[in-house]
């Protein structure tokens, strides 16, 4: 004979508590966001070395005028030996060392925050604008337009990026007058161009995808019905619905472009001599194999590039955690 | 949880990259080899050399190829002419042109317009042809650059001198009236008018004898390159195996790929008895290409290579400069080169002389040498010419008062008397000519650190400076270029073509060497009305006559110093560059560069350098690393 065995029931009771009747508060999705992002230490931790970081740009020309008092572009071969090899390490001189023209590298690397930040965002922003644009067209318009703006979208994400970002760097950045008659010139402004041009894709296809299911939800029929325009519906309607989904790509999108910036830097196809910039930096270390000799100049530049795009990943997958709480990884 | 998992993960890969990149840094790849030192020069065995690449400028035709590196190869190694050079230093006479197939120096009219040749009989070509160089050889290699097809690049040192000449000819087979072959052994040249340096350009690769054979067979320019028939001590490897019998029959020899490398094999029909100039001590000659300079440069020092040319990582040079297993391996060479930064005179503010004097006074030409890898990279200079080329340039320094590292002091006081300094402090600051001016520099290692030196020196007085930097190549296309007007630029730098004056001289100063798309004369020194108009800069050349008076040039007296006996040339051509340097200032002339050149000295036996060529002396320097020649091709 089979023994059956008395188990717990599956389903908890909830009992109300003795004492006063509870008081029950509504949560506004900011304080939920906040409830869940704090308790993630890594995240909180990411959120600070992102600041801090951001701080330190921002504070550079401060650091230069007042505590270093030398600019990023200072040069003191005083500091290299007679074939140009850096002989200052990192000293109460020069906190990172001096590379091989005797340049203080710790106010470079700060410098070199600057443009990689202004570089990043700049791209983020412009990609963000051109992602959502044609991601909510695509998903709420539908039919040929859908068509023809996802088939954009995989040709654009099919191609070589660096590839295609090295020879547009090359044509347009190695020429004295730049390319297009002229009209895209050597500089930031290009760099950063060239990056936006390869990450809106991955922000209008999420954006797409967002919206292809928000526009068949009730607030949409709702709105429609109350006689909202297309356009009301797409930037008042769907587009606040999916700013959570936004964010986590921005940030996701943010180390992506840093890294991307310090290749093309790093390939001398990047920003213009003269503008301090991380992977810049890495390249004087690896010419002439001087970081066999002056480590520092690899270090301090590769140790912040390392730093910062862990920080904004970490920071981005926290958002996205704290933001969307059900999304899977 | 999973989540934060994964990103504590994440943070410990990173930290794992932090360190791995700490580790490369800290980690070095010098290896223990040790140095014998140089001795008594040794017999056989392969001189292994690599090359980042050939960059022929006419694919190794001697008619056309323009690349001091070609030349040493043709000359010292495969191609035997009238005249040669020792294959030395300039302390043994490497840059004075000796008698190599003629059996003496040339008989010489009294009014130095015929020169006449007698040939040593027996002087051989490599198999398969494997017969003796004539005076028909030599006449040919001068229809050769004669035939306008094959764009002889540096013809107007024959055209227009030797009577006949006038590198129009329509094909290779035309006669030239000033060149007469008596017979196998005799040839006498007929001059335009007297040349006091005739000798020098009878010693370029161009003037030496191509085989009758092929005439007809490589109609267009650098075809012949792959087929090089040799009458040196070497020959390409699989030259042996070509079939001469037609045109249609010659098929590029197996020895040579411009991609890959070059292998060269004794000449079996060299004989030493005919040659004064050249020892020939290895059995071969491997020459491979790789794009990897720190590659090579481990190779070297990893016993796996014999000689690397060109300068080493800087890595590597501070080895050789401290570590005693590598002591002598590196050979500073003079390399008959000027280092400058040229300033157009058609572009404001540099039209204004004062400008351009400021601009010598400045430069701080010590801290760009010590950019470019210290003081064994050259002297510094204080006019155009190397001494080496010209004596006396060591005499002409009208800016002394830049000892090295520039003065500041000097240099403002001479822009003060710019009338683009408005306020006269020493300041360019007129609006329209003195914001964003373009700085042209190289791109390439080590030449970023350069242009920082040189602009950093030349901010304070001319603060517009905009520093922009282009690869190699689109930095001489760009400066080539007339209408584009560069106004400053450290792109350049200029060798001798022969070590006379004039060699050194002609092209990049003479109005000859302004072609509206391909000007060597970046600084448009003596450019003519016709110029400015062909090339569409005759409102810039209008507004400088108007405000400066007419061009400075030394077209006539570049021709009253060429026509000098010998003896006067140097003369001659020191008040040339005294007045180029006073009155023109196109330059500020910053090294008289050196060539460096890194043997293993382990192989190594002994290293001699070819002064005229400007690289090392194959053909006088040894191994004892017993090896047999391998085709790298």
């Amino acid at each position: 004979m089979s023994q059956v065995q008395q188990t717990e029931p599956a389903i908890e009771v909830l009992v109300p508590l003795e004492g006063a009747p509870e008081k029950v508060e509504g949560r506004t999705p900011w304080q939920l966001f906040w409830t869940r992002f704090k308790r993630d230490k890594i995240a909180v931790g990411a959120a600070v070395v992102v600041l801090i970081l951001i701080t330190l740009a921002f504070t550079a020309p401060a650091f230069s005028k007042f505590i270093v008092h030398r600019g990023p572009n200072d040069l003191n071969q005083d500091f290299t030996s007679d074939i140009s090899v850096p002989l200052l390490g990192p000293s109460k001189v020069a906190w990172f060392g001096v590379d091989s023209l005797g340049r203080d590298i710790f106010i470079r690397t700060l410098y070199g925050a600057r443009t990689s930040l202004l570089i990043a965002i700049m791209a983020t922003g412009i990609s963000l604008v051109i992602g959502i644009a044609l991601g909510l067209i695509a998903g709420f318009r539908g039919g040929k337009l859908d068509t023809f703006i996802s088939r954009l979208i995989d040709i654009v994400l099919s191609l070589p990026l660096l590839l295609l970002a090295i020879g547009l760097g090359a044509a347009c950045g190695a020429s004295v007058t730049g390319c297009l008659g002229g009209l895209v010139k050597p500089g930031i402004p290009l760099v950063t161009g060239i990056i936006a041009l390869f990450g809106w894709p991955y922000v209008a296809r999420i954006v797409r995808g967002q919206t292809l299911s928000l526009r068949e939800r009730e607030f949409v029929e709702a709105a429609r019905a109350t006689g909202y325009g297309n356009l009301h519906i797409m930037f008042r309607e769907i587009l606040p619905n999916m700013v959570a989904s936004i964010i986590v790509v921005a940030t996701l999108l943010i180390p992506q472009n840093i890294l991307f910036e310090a290749a093309l830097s790093f390939l001398a196809v990047g920003v213009p001599a003269g503008t301090p910039s991380w992977g810049g930096m890495l390249a004087d270390a690896t010419n002439g194999a001087l970081y066999r000799i002056a480590w520092w100049m690899l270090f301090f530049p590769g140790m912040f590039l390392v730093v910062t795009t862990l920080a904004f990943n970490l920071l981005g997958d926290g958002l996205r955690d704290a933001l969307d709480p059900r999304a899977g990884r | 949880m999973k989540s934060v998992i994964g990103r504590k993960r994440l943070a410990a890969a990173a930290l794992g990259v932090t360190f791995a990149l700490v580790a490369v840094a800290c980690s070095s790849s010098s290896t223990g080899a040790s140095s014998s030192g140089s001795g008594a020069p040794t017999t056989g065995g392969t001189i292994r050399e690599e090359a980042p690449e050939f960059g022929w400028t006419d694919a190794f035709d001697p008619t056309g190829e323009y690349l001091g590196t070609a030349w040493g190869m043709m000359d010292q190694l495969l191609i035997r002419g009238l005249m040669t050079y020792k294959h030395v230093d300039a302390a043994q006479g490497g840059d004075t042109p000796v008698p190599d197939i003629a059996t003496g120096p040339p008989t010489v009219s009294a009014d130095q317009l015929t020169y006449d040749f007698t040939l040593k009989d027996n002087v051989m070509w490599a198999p398969p042809l494997s017969r003796a160089v004539t005076a028909d050889d030599v006449l040919y290699a001068f229809q050769r650059i004669n035939d306008k097809k094959l764009v002889a690049q540096y013809g107007n040192y024959y055209c227009g001198v030797i009577k006949g000449m006038d590198c129009a000819a329509k094909d290779d087979n035309q006669p030239i009236s000033g060149i007469t072959v008596t017979d196998a052994t005799h040839i006498s040249f007929n001059l335009e008018q007297p040349t006091g340096d005739l000798l020098y350009r009878l010693s370029m690769p161009a003037a030496k004898p191509v085989p009758v054979e092929v005439r007809g067979c490589f109609p267009n320019p650098g075809d012949y390159g792959v087929d090089v028939i040799s009458s040196g001590p070497y020959m390409i490897m699989g030259q042996d195996k070509l079939n001469l019998s037609s045109c249609s029959t010659i098929k590029p020899i197996s020895g040579y790929n411009v991609d890959k490398g070059m292998t060269l094999v004794r000449n079996p029909n060299w004989q030493a008895a005919t040659d004064d100039n050249r020892k020939a001590y290895a059995d071969g000659i491997q020459i491979k290409i790789n794009s990897n300079v720190d590659d090579s440069f481990n190779a070297l020092e990893n016993g796996d290579l014999d000689v690397v040319q060109g300068t080493p990582p800087v890595a590597v040079l501070q080895d050789f400069e401290t570590n005693p297993d590598f002591q002598g391996w590196l050979h500073a060479d003079q390399g008959d080169r000027t280092w400058y930064v040229t300033m157009n005179l058609l572009a404001p503010p540099f039209d204004d002389v004062h400008v351009r004097n400021a601009v010598n006074l400045a430069l701080d030409k010590a801290g760009i040498r010590k950019a470019y890898g210290g003081d064994k990279r050259g002297e510094l200079a204080t006019s155009v010419e190397p001494p080496t080329v010209l004596p006396q340039s060591q005499d002409i320094n009208p800016f002394a008062a830049n000892t090295g590292s520039g003065s500041q002091t000097d240099a403002m006081d001479e822009m003060k008397q710019s009338r683009y300094d408005t306020n006269h402090n020493g300041i360019c600051d007129d609006g329209g000519a003195c914001d964003n001016i373009l700085f042209l520099g190289r791109s390439t290692d080590p030449w970023p650190n350069m242009n920082q030196v040189a602009v950093a020196s030349l901010k304070p007085i001319l603060p517009g400076l905009d520093l922009k930097e282009v690869d190699t190549s689109t930095g001489y296309t760009t400066l080539q270029q007339v209408k584009k007007l560069v106004p400053i630029s450290m792109v350049p730098g200029w060798g001798k073509d022969y070590a006379s004056p004039y060699g050194f001289d002609f092209f990049i100063f003479d109005s000859a060497g302004i072609a509206c798309t391909a000007a060597v004369n970046y600084s448009l020194v003596g450019m003519t009305e016709a110029q400015a108009t062909e090339c569409g800069v005759k409102p810039e050349y209008d507004a400088y006559v108007k405000n400066w008076g007419p061009m400075p040039s030394v077209d006539d007296k570049m021709k009253e110093c060429v026509a000098k006996p010998a003896d006067q040339v140097d003369a001659c051509f020191a008040e040339l560059d005294t007045y180029l340097m006073t009155t023109a200032v196109p330059w500020a002339p910053w090294l008289w560069a050196t060539q460096f050149t890194s043997t293993n000295l382990n192989t190594v036996t002994s290293y001699a350098f070819d002064q005229n060529a400007g690289i090392i002396s194959y053909v006088n320097t040894s191994v004892n690393n017993g090896l047999t020649p391998q085709n790298v091709a």
